[in-house]
C-alpha cells in the first residue's frame, strides 16, 4: 500500500532517530546526543514528532547506561511530551506510551512535574489472547526496562510462556519488529522456557531484521538487559 | 503551541492522528499462523534449529 508523504516523512524520521539510539547503545558514549540533534537539524519540525513515536526509547541510552541526557536531548523529549498528548479516545498503547515518556522525563529531569503520575488502565491486556498480548507488548517494548514496574510489565510477568509463544510466532511469521519487542520483554521475565533458545532467537531476529533500526534497537536493548550493563 | 510550531506542523503535515496511528499499529501481515506449533516450539522443542526451519509447506489451492 502506498504511504502518504506525511507518513513516509514521519517513518523516515523515526528510523533515523532509532539509528542514533542504536549507535549510542552499542558505543555507550555520547553518540546518543547526535541522534536527536541530527533529527532536529534535518527536519526541525519532525524531531518532536519522531521522538513522540519512538517514545521513552529516545532516551534509552541514558536510562540503561545511567548517563545523564544532554540538555538539548531533554528539551526535545519534553517538547514531544507536551506537544503530542493522547487524544480523548486514544488507544491504550498511545496512553501508555505517553505515560512512559512522562515517567522517563521525571527520572531524568527532576524539575518536570507535568502530567498525571497515575498509570493508565491495563484491563485491555487481561484475558487477551497470547497473540494479542505479544503484539501489544511488542508495541510497548519501551516499557521493558530493568527495575521498572507498571501494570503492563506485571501483565507480561504473569504470562511468560504466552510471550514465549508469541515470540516464536512472530519469528515464524517473519514479523521482526514484533519478535524483537517480544524478545526484549522476555529478557526481563522469569519462567521463560529454557527450550525457547532466546539467545539464539535474538541472534536470528537481528540477522534477518536487524537492518531495520527499530528491530536493531529492541535487540540492542535486550542484549544490554541480558548483559546487565544497566546495573 | 507556538506560532512557529503551528507553521511547522502545517509544513510537515504531521498531526496528532498521524502520531497516534504510528503508536497503535495493526499487526503486520504474516504468513504463518499455526498456534499449536508455536506453543510446541516454545515449550518442548525450541532452539535455534527449529526457529530457523522454514514453515511447513502448505498445499496450493486449485
Amino acid at each position: 500500500m502506498e504511504q502518504s508523504g506525511t507518513s513516509s516523512l514521519l517513518k523516515g524520521a523515526v528510523q533515523d532517530l532509532a539509528s542514533g539510539v542504536v549507535s549510542a547503545l552499542r558505543s555507550g558514549d555520547h553518540a546518543r546526543a547526535a541522534a536527536l540533534e541530527r533529527a532536529d537539524g534535518e527536519a526541525e519540525g519532525l524531531a518532536p514528532a519522531a521522538v513522540r513515536v519512538l517514545g521513552a526509547d529516545a532516551l534509552l541510552p541514558s536510562t540503561l547506561l545511567h548517563t545523564p541526557p544532554l540538555p538539548d536531548e531533554l528539551a526535545v523529549f519534553r517538547k514531544a511530551v507536551e506537544a503530542y498528548p493522547p487524544g480523548d479516545d486514544a488507544a491504550p498503547t498511545v496512553l501508555w506510551s505517553h505515560w512512559a515518556m512522562r515517567h522517563t522525563l521525571r527520572r531524568h529531569d527532576p524539575g518536570y512535574v507535568g502530567g498525571p503520575r497515575q498509570e493508565p488502565d491495563a484491563a485491555w491486556l487481561e484475558g487477551a489472547t497470547w497473540q494479542v498480548l505479544t503484539h501489544q507488548l511488542a508495541v510497548l517494548a519501551a516499557l521493558a526496562v530493568p527495575g521498572e514496574d507498571c501494570a503492563v510489565a506485571r501483565a507480561a510477568r504473569h504470562r511468560p510462556v504466552d510471550v514465549a509463544r508469541g515470540f516464536v510466532r512472530a519469528v515464524r511469521r517473519r514479523d521482526w519488529r514484533q519478535a524483537a519487542g517480544a524478545g526484549r520483554w522476555l529478557t526481563l521475565l522469569e519462567g521463560v522456557p529454557q527450550t525457547l533458545g532466546l539467545e539464539n532467537g535474538l541472534d536470528f531476529v537481528e540477522l534477518m531484521g536487524g537492518q531495520d533500526p527499530l528491530v536493531a534497537l529492541q535487540v540492542s536493548a535486550a542484549r544490554l538487559t541480558r548483559a546487565g550493563a544497566f546495573a | 503551541m507556538t506560532a512557529t510550531e503551528k507553521v511547522t506542523r502545517e509544513l510537515t503535515g504531521i498531526q496528532s492522528a498521524d502520531i497516534e496511528a504510528a503508536l497503535d499499529p495493526a499487526e503486520a501481515d504474516g504468513i504463518y499462523r499455526d498456534s499449536r506449533e508455536c506453543a510446541a516450539l516454545a515449550l518442548f522443542k525450541g532452539g535455534y534449529g527449529l526457529l530457523l526451519s522454514p514453515p511447513t509447506p502448505r498445499p496450493k489451492k486449485g
